[in-house]
């Protein structure tokens, strides 16, 4: 699962995720992160049953982190794209392949956000959600 | 009947209509009749099929349009002219102007170019149009300022001088770092592999000896009507490398088959949609209409090379390519196409379904197209500067155990900025003037604790123009120029460069 961690002036200096990480055992894989003095966000990957995540997501709450979960990446605009296939190759991570009538399919599980293949759509058919 | 090209054995053109308008007759798309030789053989195939419907739905750079423009009141003889921004060839008579497909908006960028405007045409938008002329006695206006339609123009006749590649390159990159191509977004380190072409359903490839393609031939093209004008700009046809140039009305094409498109970094263009029918006129064409996606090969090329000659990385077909894993370098690595199949695969059914509904003839060409052309490179006869003509040959250099506060000392008596560190003759490692100023606060002692060793370097032989870009790519300024075996010959930096600006 996903999620998008917003922190505020008072825990932006702590080690939140590091506390979290040997506390519950689990990798915690930062996807991004902006963070200053005074707030920040980052977007997480957290590999974990559903029951480890709630209590991964409550010990964020303690923490006065607010959590979002996020279901979707980016999003592809159906009558733009030509499903030439040019974002397929260029994906770092394999989340978006070709079906047999070679229409695009994009997996969210595997998306990490590089954001490669807005940029490599010669239709600019793909966007950030 | 004789066995020259074009030689009309199985059936003639007459022939075909005929059973075309009597609704007797039998079409095929390349996909269904490559199945179909496979089922039933080379030989009944060639009999019982009239015609194979081919197409491609890709990036064709080379393609634009002729617009008149239409007279206004008073009159301008337009010098310069812009559709949204975008400069159209004016060097023509007073209203006629050509669109091409990779030009690119003055004020927006290369995100909006000629193949948008055209696409937007297409569309029936509404398209703003500036022109300027000096003013004539007969032509008193200067400039105008207003919007036009397709509708609103006289002709808008797309003209494309190079489409349909018979088949084309594949690329991957071998360089450290992602590249932008007008093959698309290059992972590093053979990271991807894309691709263009039709494959099976290419139209170039389903005629293979221009038995039935020329000048005339009736073709789908951008969702009409159009026409091959000839053989396109580049035709290289015994390399499989043919072209065809094409021209039809833009006013009865669809924006779904004419699609403006950008590569970043690169630039627009306009994505094409072509359908050629291949009369079933002799055994030949049968047996050239039947070649699968295993025959057709193509050449995986090393675009990380910015030259013309681009190593060859792999050889595969196009069956290889479809599969989506091409094994290079070692490992598996993806691949995927630049343009639609899926596409293509609609243009040739649509293409059929208009010959089936008897809407669409076949002609017999003019003139056949030209089955050898030779290609020629162009030699740059005006000299041009290389690395060695503007490097500095007598290179200050230090060992990776020097002292830093000396080395220092160094570069301040001969006021220069980078220090190559070389060993034995080879070059281990550099440091700038700024290394050295954060080495001094970090009290660090040998050169060897803060030298950058994965060093940017250049060749003597080395065009100007390519080290300039690849020292603006790693946003560093100077260069050291080494042999085939490191050893150091001398160094490039942008000074060196400026000075060239002021010769």
């Amino acid at each position: 699962m996903k999620l998008k961690l917003s922190y505020n002036y008072e825990n932006s200096g702590k080690p939140i995720i590091s506390e979290i990480i040997l506390k519950m055992k689990t990798p915690i894989n930062i996807l991004e992160a902006k963070l200053n003095q005074d707030s920040g966000e980052m977007i997480v990957d957290i590999p974990a049953s559903d029951r480890q995540l709630a209590s991964i997501i409550d010990l964020f709450g303690e923490a006065g982190v607010t959590v979002k979960e996020l279901t979707q990446f980016i999003e592809i605009d159906r009558t733009s794209c030509t499903s030439c296939g040019a974002c397929v190759s260029s994906c770092p991570v394999q989340a978006i392949n070709q079906m047999p009538d070679w229409e695009v399919e994009y997996d969210d599980k595997k998306c990490i956000r590089c954001r490669i293949c807005i940029t490599a759509c010669p239709f600019a058919a793909i966007d950030l959600t | 009947m004789s066995d020259e090209r074009g030689a009309e054995k199985l059936r003639s053109y007459e022939e075909i209509n005929g059973k075309i308008t009597s609704g007797d007759a039998t079409i095929l798309t390349a996909d269904e009749f490559v199945d179909y030789v496979q089922r039933k053989g080379l030989k009944a195939a060639a009999k019982e099929v009239d015609v194979v419907t081919t197409g491609t739905f890709g990036a064709m750079c080379s393609s634009g349009a002729f617009l008149n423009l239409g007279h206004s009141e008073p009159p301008i003889k337009m010098i310069k002219c812009w559709l949204n921004d975008v400069p159209a060839y004016k060097g023509l008579a007073a209203v006629d102007a050509y669109l091409g497909a990779t030009a690119f908006s003055e004020t927006r960028g290369i995100e909006y170019g000629g193949g948008h405007v055209l696409e937007d045409l297409v569309s029936r938008k509404d398209v703003e149009l500036r022109r300027e002329g000096y003013g004539t006695d007969c032509y008193p206006r200067k400039s105008i300022e207003t919007t036009v339609n397709i509708d609103e123009l006289n002709q808008a006749i797309l003209l494309n001088p190079r489409n349909a590649y018979e088949h084309y390159n594949a690329a991957t990159n071998s360089t450290e770092s992602i590249i932008h191509t007008y093959m698309g977004t290059l992972l590093p380190r053979y990271g991807n592999v894309t691709y263009s072409g039709a494959g099976q359903l290419s139209p170039l490839y389903k005629d293979l000896d221009y038995e039935t393609l020329g000048i005339g031939t009736r073709i789908f093209l951008g969702g009409g009507v159009g026409y091959v004008v000839g053989e396109g700009t580049q035709h290289s046809p015994q390399n499989q490398f043919g072209t065809l140039m094409v021209r039809g009305d833009l006013r009865k094409m669809t924006p779904r088959f004419l699609r403006g498109a950008t590569f970043h970094k690169y630039g627009p263009t306009l994505y094409v949609g072509l359908g050629v029918p291949i009369p079933i006129i002799n055994e030949k064409v049968a047996a050239s209409a039947a070649l699968t996606d295993e025959n057709i090969y193509t050449d995986i090329l090393d675009y990380g090379v910015p030259s013309r000659n681009r190593p060859i990385i792999k050889r595969v077909s196009y069956a290889d390519l479809k599969e989506g894993e091409i094994e290079l370098d070692g490992k598996s690595t993806r691949a995927s196409p630049l343009s639609s199949f899926k596409y293509a695969k609609e243009i040739a059914e649509t293409l059929k379904a208009w010959i089936v509904r008897g809407d669409f003839l076949l002609n017999r060409p003019a003139e056949l197209l030209p089955t050898y052309r030779e290609l020629r490179l162009l030699e740059v006869k005006k000299p041009e500067p290389r690395v060695k003509d503007i490097m500095t040959k007598n290179v200050v250099t230090a060992k990776p155990s020097d002292n830093i506060k000396d080395v220092a000392k160094m570069l301040v008596a001969h006021a220069i900025d980078h220090l190559p560190i070389v060993e034995e003759g080879k070059l281990k490692g550099i440091v700038t003037s700024w290394d050295l100023a954060r080495a001094l606060a970090e009290d660090k002692v040998r050169l060897n604790e803060i030298m950058t060793t994965k060093v940017v370097t250049a060749l003597e032989t080395e065009s100007v123009d390519i080290v300039a870009r690849r020292l603006d790519r790693h946003n560093i300024s100077g260069a050291p120029v080494v042999d085939s075996e490191n050893r150091i010959l001398g160094i490039v930096t942008i000074r060196d460069l400026a000075s060239l600006l002021r010769r």
